[in-house]
């Protein structure tokens, strides 16, 4: 009893410590996000109450800009729906994607190091450089991939998709452009799938499990994490959309890719309407917390390795 | 002790390096410019000079100038001017100084002549820039900026393609019956393929504004009510959007985009015949003298009632008010200097812009055909309004409706309408907050 007694004050006293440690690794940051991210955090509260021009000084307007925000700005929901639309597919495609590729590159087969390499290069690529090159990769009239899917429109006899130029494609372009980066998800992953023990898929093998069998009830489980991890940063970053949208179709065709971001920017420094500006960055800031939140009530559909009984 | 020496050693190199890179400018006072020419542009050592030489001929003050580059300047000054570290000299853009001058960021220019002439002191003379364009510089009956530089759109014409086609210059039109005369003559189309194109309205520096000026119209009244309701805005914007409607829109998409992508000017190209422009693309066909036959003519107009008017846009030259009275003095020098005839006559020829001191551009452009003819078409110049309540109505604003009017996903009636409710939306919003 007593022995038991002094080894859960042992076990204390070392969780205090690694508390102590995680704190003082963690300083840094917490350092910089109180210096330099408290004070334009709070700021764009504030502004968000006020009429700010961005030149002169900020008046009390009280809720005035989100009255007009929620009540009487058509933008603003469209802006909503575009960046709802793209986080609701961007996000489990590209953990599809993402998923599949780190399956296929688990394998040993020689120069698997050159694979793993070149999908994940699209990651290390500009964004300006990617969205160009998308651009002339999904060009309706010459673009190489309506060239290749000549056949398939001539045989179903349909016109060539418009891609990024229609807006009923435009959205979905964006998504599918981004999908080519899902070499980043895919390390992540494949970290996780080394650390599974070699054991579980001996003892399967043994009782009979085939490769399939062994992806869904051992391999997969055992991701979860590293997917959960990536399916929270998918919706955060989605939320943030605006780039390449900014670059490839500057919010077109008919502001169907519009994004919030994309308007929130255009808010500050087209209109000079900082007070609105600052107070659609604190909509998107509760949006992406509720999704987040709703996200999280996942967690307990996640397997950690380490923590089991 | 090695590393040791090697840090001292790369500390002492650093500094000095640093401490080398600024000019020792004793007891001076310190301006600083920001202008449009930075280190790798090819304006740079020019401007460099232009400030230089000021600095030469002062005891009393020194100028830093800093290169920013076009695109990055705007939200570098923007922001610079929100967080209170504004230059004490800067460009930025003419149509919207009201903006800055009613919020209390920019010196009085009216108050500052004044104190010269009461001091019987060289000062600006303003009876030498456009009165459109010292009127945008105008607030509550005071100069608040002076306008910089100026610019007007021309219709350029490729004298080749016009012979190839049977014209000459004399076919240069006037109106828009004869623009679309002409440009079909021009027309060199092989089944889906545009190999030249005569015109098309939406090329280039072709706005719709624009064409509702010459036609007597625009897009706000006097009260900065929108409009865009009546009949003739409605036909004048058909009018661009059906100028080449014998061709398909993917066709026409394709081939606008082509030239896009592959970074190159259709008029430069010799792609298109005629094609509205501002003198920027003068500096871009220079270095093809010789080998493009080309001319510029006034815009034509919709008929004989037409208006001649230009969208004249240009930059303004502010002194940003710091609330040190010492570098608002040393700015003012620095702006007499910048702005007076020699200086302004150096400025066009090193940056390629033509500059607002009218009798300055005037000898400027002597003897060259195409500069003439667009430092007479400054009288016409009118820079848009500014409209408090939608910024960049011109642009973003009506773009996207424009936009999807010219893909035909909207109407050109649907195009007019979703745009009027959108800055009606944008007023009333505005008012709400004010």
């Amino acid at each position: 009893m007593a022995k038991n007694k002094q080894n859960k004050n042992s076990l204390g006293a070392l969780r205090k410590q690694e508390k102590k440690l995680g704190y003082v690794f963690a300083s840094p940051w917490l350092l910089g996000l109180g210096i330099f991210g408290a004070f334009p955090i709070l700021a764009s509260l504030y502004l968000s109450f006020t009429r700010y021009r961005m030149v002169g000084t900020p008046a009390w307007i009280g809720l005035a800009n989100y009255r007009a925000l929620f009540f009487n700005d058509s933008i603003f929901w469209t802006s909503l729906y575009n960046t709802l639309y793209h986080v609701f597919l961007s996000v489990p495609l590209g953990l599809i994607v993402g998923i599949l590729l780190a399956l296929l590159l688990n394998t040993r087969i020689r120069g698997i190091g050159i694979y793993r390499t070149l999908f994940y290069l699209p990651n290390v690529v500009s964004i300006v450089a990617m969205s160009l090159l998308w651009l002339w990769l999904f060009q309706p009239n010459f673009g190489l991939i309506n060239q290749v899917l000549l056949p398939v429109y001539n045989l179903l006899d349909m016109e060539p998709l418009g891609w990024y130029r229609a807006s009923n494609l435009s959205k979905l372009t964006i998504v599918l452009m981004g999908l080519w980066t899902a070499g980043g998800s895919m390390i992540i992953y494949l970290a996780q799938m080394q650390d599974i023990p070699r054991d579980y898929y001996e003892a399967a093998e043994i009782d009979g499990a085939n490769g399939f069998q062994q992806t869904i009830k051992i391999t997969l489980p055992l991701m979860t994490p590293s997917i959960f991890f990536n399916f929270i940063m998918g919706i955060i970053l989605g939320f943030q959309v605006f780039a390449v949208a900014y670059i490839m179709t500057q919010g077109g065709p008919g502001r169907s890719t519009y994004y919030y971001g994309y308007y929130l920017f255009d808010k500050m420094i087209n209109d000079n309407n900082m007070g609105q500006a600052s107070a659609m960055a604190w909509v998107l800031l509760v949006v992406t917390l509720i999704i987040t939140l709703l996200a999280l009530t996942l967690n307990k559909y996640v397997f950690y390795l380490g923590e089991q009984d | 002790m090695k590393k040791i020496a090697l840090i001292t050693l790369m500390l002492i190199t650093v500094f000095t390096l640093a401490a080398c890179n600024r000019e020792d400018i004793g007891d001076r006072i310190e301006i600083e410019f920001w202008h449009m020419s930075p280190v790798g542009s090819e304006s740079y050592s020019g401007m460099r000079r232009i400030v230089r030489e000021f600095n030469e001929s002062q005891e009393e003050y020194f100028v830093r100038g800093t290169g920013i580059n076009f695109w990055d300047y705007w939200d570098r000054v923007n922001i610079a001017i929100a967080s209170g570290n504004a230059p004490d000299v800067g460009y930025h853009t003419l149509d919207n100084v009201i903006l800055r001058a009613s919020n209390q960021a920019l010196y009085n220019i009216s108050d500052m002549i004044q104190a010269d002439i009461d001091n019987d002191v060289d000062t600006i003379d303003t009876s030498v820039f456009l009165d459109n364009q010292l009127e945008f510089a105008s607030y509550d009956g005071d100069l608040y900026a002076l306008p910089f530089s100026a610019t007007v759109r021309m219709l350029y014409y490729n004298l080749d393609l016009f012979h190839d086609a049977g014209l000459t210059e004399a076919d240069v039109p006037t109106n828009w019956d004869e623009l679309y005369t002409v440009a079909k003559q021009i027309d060199d189309v092989d089944g889906n393929t545009i190999n030249v194109l005569g015109f098309d309205p939406s090329f280039g520096e072709g706005w719709y504004h624009q064409y509702l000026w010459t036609a007597g119209l625009d897009f706000f009244d006097e009260d900065l009510n929108p409009t865009l309701n009546t009949d003739r805005h409605l036909e004048i914007l058909e009018w661009m959007y059906t100028f080449n409607e014998e061709y398909p829109r993917s066709t026409l998409d394709a081939f606008g985009e082509a030239n896009e992508m592959l970074g190159i000017n259709p008029f430069a190209a010799g792609r298109v015949g005629m094609m509205i422009a501002t003198d920027g693309l003068y500096e871009t066909l220079r270095p093809l003298e010789g080998e493009l036959n080309y001319g510029v003519a006034p815009i034509p107009l919709p008929d004989e009632d037409g208006v001649r008017v230009n969208w004249g846009s240009g930059f303004s030259i502010e002194l940003y008010d710091n609330g040190d009275a010492e570098r608002r003095d040393g700015a003012w020098a620095f702006l007499k200097y910048i702005m007076d005839y020699d200086t302004q006559l150096d400025l066009a020829d090193t940056i390629g812009w033509l500059m607002s001191n009218i009798p300055a551009m005037e000898a400027y452009a002597e003897g060259n055909e195409i500069l003439e003819a667009f430092v007479n078409e400054l009288d016409y110049a009118i820079d848009k309004v500014y409209v408090p309540y939608a910024p960049n109505w011109h642009a973003i604003d009506w773009d996207q409706f424009f936009q999807q009017g010219l893909s035909g996903e909207l109407t050109a009636e649907q195009v007019l309408q979703q745009a009027r409710n959108l800055y009606i939306e944008k007023r009333e919003n505005y008012e709400a907050a004010n």
